[in-house]
């Protein structure tokens, strides 16, 4: 169980920094990037083989970015000056002609029989007891300040209602929250029981129908219940943060643990502490970067280009900054996750792992960065959930099943654009504005 | 910036008085689209601290000639000279940052930026823009966003769009947008503005308060060039101006004079 909970987080640590990568070329910006995962595979690619070098992990990392970074200058030198649509072409194409290059220059990236045996971060490490206090308290500093962040959105929150409507719709969405999952759980539970009774269609049709029902049903009565008491949706969110937080400090405290006996299994811990790090620093970064002057050229280019240029900005220049800070970034996801897989093919990174990105940023809320973090959340732990449950569950073999998650993840992301088309932090008013 | 921007407000130095040189001046300006001759030889000279009208029937290439004015589209051929020195080959952004600015036609705001993010944005040479600056000079970027602050919050209390400041540029009205437009053009602490229709669109009691406002900020030492269809607000406020008919110079002149002149009023009022 610890050492799922570990991977876990160092999974979904590294698809939020590749989807906040893709948020600031994307949500901010409005660049549309259909080759995300091509900055990634450099990122990957260039750490891995400079590390067998000999090169210090760090440093190799560091060229991992830049190198990446250098994609996004060339993709932006080749394009920005054209209108907005060829650079998503241009993106889909690079991002092939990348993996196809990793795939066929054998000199170089072994081809597909791939990378393995390259030096891990922090891997031989024993810290000493101080060490591991100190890698303690990094953590904790970081959690902590990530649930004074949340608890600060939830007063907010919290102070624009009536005092008196907390408790109606805090039970309100505690009864739909409690009940759907119920219905899911007994869906799931029930199939299960069917399974050796029923033929695979059978039980399979029977499935797609009963989810099929409880969605239906789910969606028109949270409708209706937004039309009777408009404020039920903030007692969803309130209920569902205060779920996540407290799901939130039992990682923490699994996490912990595990940093605390980091001898059981060094290369995880330490690749735990090492994502969580650089993703809280890479957050408050591009906190600090969107809320600036700077980031408010980039909000306004994705609003309208061509006035931000007649107010004197250059548009171009912005543009050119942005793909590469936002490749650098995905550069770094790229090293962090051939850490984590421990070896790298190019099947590693099919064009699927850009639209995963996608998928991640437009669950959060597109331009929200908080919302990237939450969004990867939801999508690691979605797939490792289905991974575990629907396998007992659908009567469908290892590679059916796969696109069968697929399939579904497809679903709820349809669900939460009809719910939320703004996503699951954006702001509701920014739909509703006129050009 | 505080000083610049006294220069720039400030009234004429003695070069401009003289008038030896328009502040802006177009030669022989030529646009095709496809077939379509847009501006055809057209020249036009705005000398500095006027208020200059630009009128001609829809369709006679008044707002291609903004256009070509602030390079958003280049010349086929033809030179354009702002405060000196020749524009037509700098990029747009850079035109803007010299001191020419433009306005659109249909008013263009930042949809999802704040009216006074909207203002913020135009204020021009911000620290805060450059990506280093926001690491190594957070002092002065903060600084400098607090005095921008004030001023973009003068200039939205004098269009009377205070009590907006905070709300989303998307959410405000036709009238109130070309005047966000304008108080925006304005934040660029520019030397002249082109305005392309103000009033279109714009209820009467709101058309004269923009007029009002024109006079005042010309007074204040920003030229104007105006495109507009309405003849009152072309008679009351311009000094000078230019007709324009079917991609060409039709005519040009006092309001006075051009209101007689036959040409003109075959064209364009269709008399
Ligand atoms: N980008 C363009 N592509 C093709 N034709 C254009 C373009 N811009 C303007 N035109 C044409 O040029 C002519 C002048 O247009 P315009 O400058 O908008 O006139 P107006 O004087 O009413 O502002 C029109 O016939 C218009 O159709
Ligand atoms: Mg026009």
């Amino acid at each position: 169980m610890q050492g799922f909970i570990i991977s876990l987080i160092i999974f979904t640590s590294i698809f939020a920094l590749f989807g906040l990568g893709l948020n600031l070329q994307w949500g901010f910006t409005g660049l549309i990037n259909f080759g995300h995962v091509a900055f990634m595979t450099l990122g990957a690619y260039t750490t891995v083989l400079l590390s067998v070098q000999g090169v210090p992990l760090p440093l190799a990392t560091l060229v991992g970015a830049l190198v990446a970074a250098g994609l996004g200058l060339l993709m932006g030198f080749a394009t920005l000056r054209l209108r907005t649509d060829y650079l998503a072409i241009v993106t889909i194409g690079v991002s092939e002609m990348i993996r196809l290059i990793a795939v066929n220059e054998g000199w170089l990236t072994r081809g597909t029989l791939g990378l393995q045996g390259f030096p891990l971060p922090l891997a031989s490490l024993n810290p000493t007891f101080p060490v591991r206090i100190v890698m303690l308290l990094l953590i904790t500093a970081i959690v902590a300040l990530g649930y004074r962040q949340l608890w600060r959105s939830l007063r907010q929150t919290l102070k624009k209602l009536p005092p008196e409507a907390i408790v109606p719709i805090t039970v309100m969405a505690l009864g739909y929250g409690s009940s759907l999952g119920l219905l899911l759980v007994g869906t799931g539970w029930a199939a299960k029981q069917l399974k050796p009774l029923l033929p695979a269609w059978g039980l399979g049709c029977l499935l797609l129908l009963a989810l099929t029902l409880i969605g239906y049903f789910y969606i028109g009565l949270a409708q209706r219940l937004t039309k009777r008491r408009p404020q039920w949706s903030t007692g969803l969110m309130l209920v569902s943060t205060s779920a996540l937080a407290v799901c939130g400090l039992w990682i923490y405290g699994i996490a912990i643990d595990a940093i605390y006996h980091y001898e059981k299994s060094p290369a995880k811990t330490g690749l735990m502490v090492i994502s969580v790090a650089i993703l809280a620093l890479i957050y408050w970064g591009l906190e600090k970067l969107v809320r600036s002057p700077w980031g408010r050229v980039l909000k306004a280019i994705r609003e309208d280009e061509e006035v931000t240029k007649a107010l004197g900005k250059n548009v171009f220049a912005y543009k050119l900054q942005v793909l590469m800070l936002g490749g650098a970034i995905a550069g770094i996801a790229g090293a962090l996750y051939s850490w984590q897989l421990t070896t790298v093919y190019p099947d590693n990174f099919p064009p699927l792992v850009t639209f995963d990105a996608w998928t991640i940023v437009v669950l959060g809320g597109a331009g929200n960065n908080a919302g990237t973090l939450l969004g990867s959340a939801i999508f690691w732990a979605y797939y490792n959930v289905t991974r575990f449950i629907l396998g007992d569950i659908v009567p469908l073999d290892d590679a059916r099943l796969g696109a069968f998650r697929i399939m579904l993840i497809g679903l709820l992301l349809m669900v939460v654009m009809v719910w939320r088309p703004q996503g699951i932090l954006g702001k509701k008013e920014e739909l509703t504005l006129g050009q | 910036m505080g000083n610049e921007m006294g220069n720039e407000m400030g009234h004429e130095t003695p070069e401009t008085q003289l008038e030896v040189q328009p502040l802006l001046s177009a030669i022989d300006l030529c646009k095709s689209y496809g077939g379509l001759r847009a501006v055809d030889r057209v020249s036009i000279q705005v000398p500095s601290g006027s208020i200059t009208g630009l009128i001609g029937p829809n369709g006679a290439g008044k707002t291609t000639l903004f256009n070509l004015l602030c390079n958003f589209a280049h010349p086929d051929s033809g030179q354009v000279t702002f405060d000196g020195a020749p524009i037509h080959t700098l990029p747009s952004h850079q035109i803007s940052q010299k001191g020419l600015v433009r306005t659109f036609q249909v008013a263009r705001v930042l949809s999802r930026l704040s009216v006074m993010e909207n203002m913020l944005l135009a204020a021009q040479h911000q620290t805060g823009e450059k990506f280093w600056n926001v690491w190594f000079r957070p002092g002065q970027t903060q600084k400098e966003e607090r005095q921008q602050r004030e001023y973009a919050s003068e200039i939205l209390a004098s269009v009377g769009l205070s009590a907006m400041a905070q709300s989303y540029a998307g959410a405000l009205s036709g009238g109130q947008r070309k005047l966000l437009e304008i108080a925006r053009a304005l934040m660029v602490r520019p030397k002249m503005i082109l305005l392309d229709e103000p009033a279109a669109g714009v209820n009467p009691t709101l058309i004269n308060q923009i007029c009002e406002h024109i006079t005042q900020w010309n007074q204040a030492g920003i030229t104007f060039l105006i495109i507009e269809h309405n003849m009152d607000v072309i008679m009351s406020l311009c000094d000078r101006v230019w007709v324009l008919a079917e991609g060409q110079n039709l005519a040009s002149g006092t309001p006075i004079e051009i209101q007689q002149d036959p040409l003109v009023l075959k064209a364009y009022l269709g008399q």
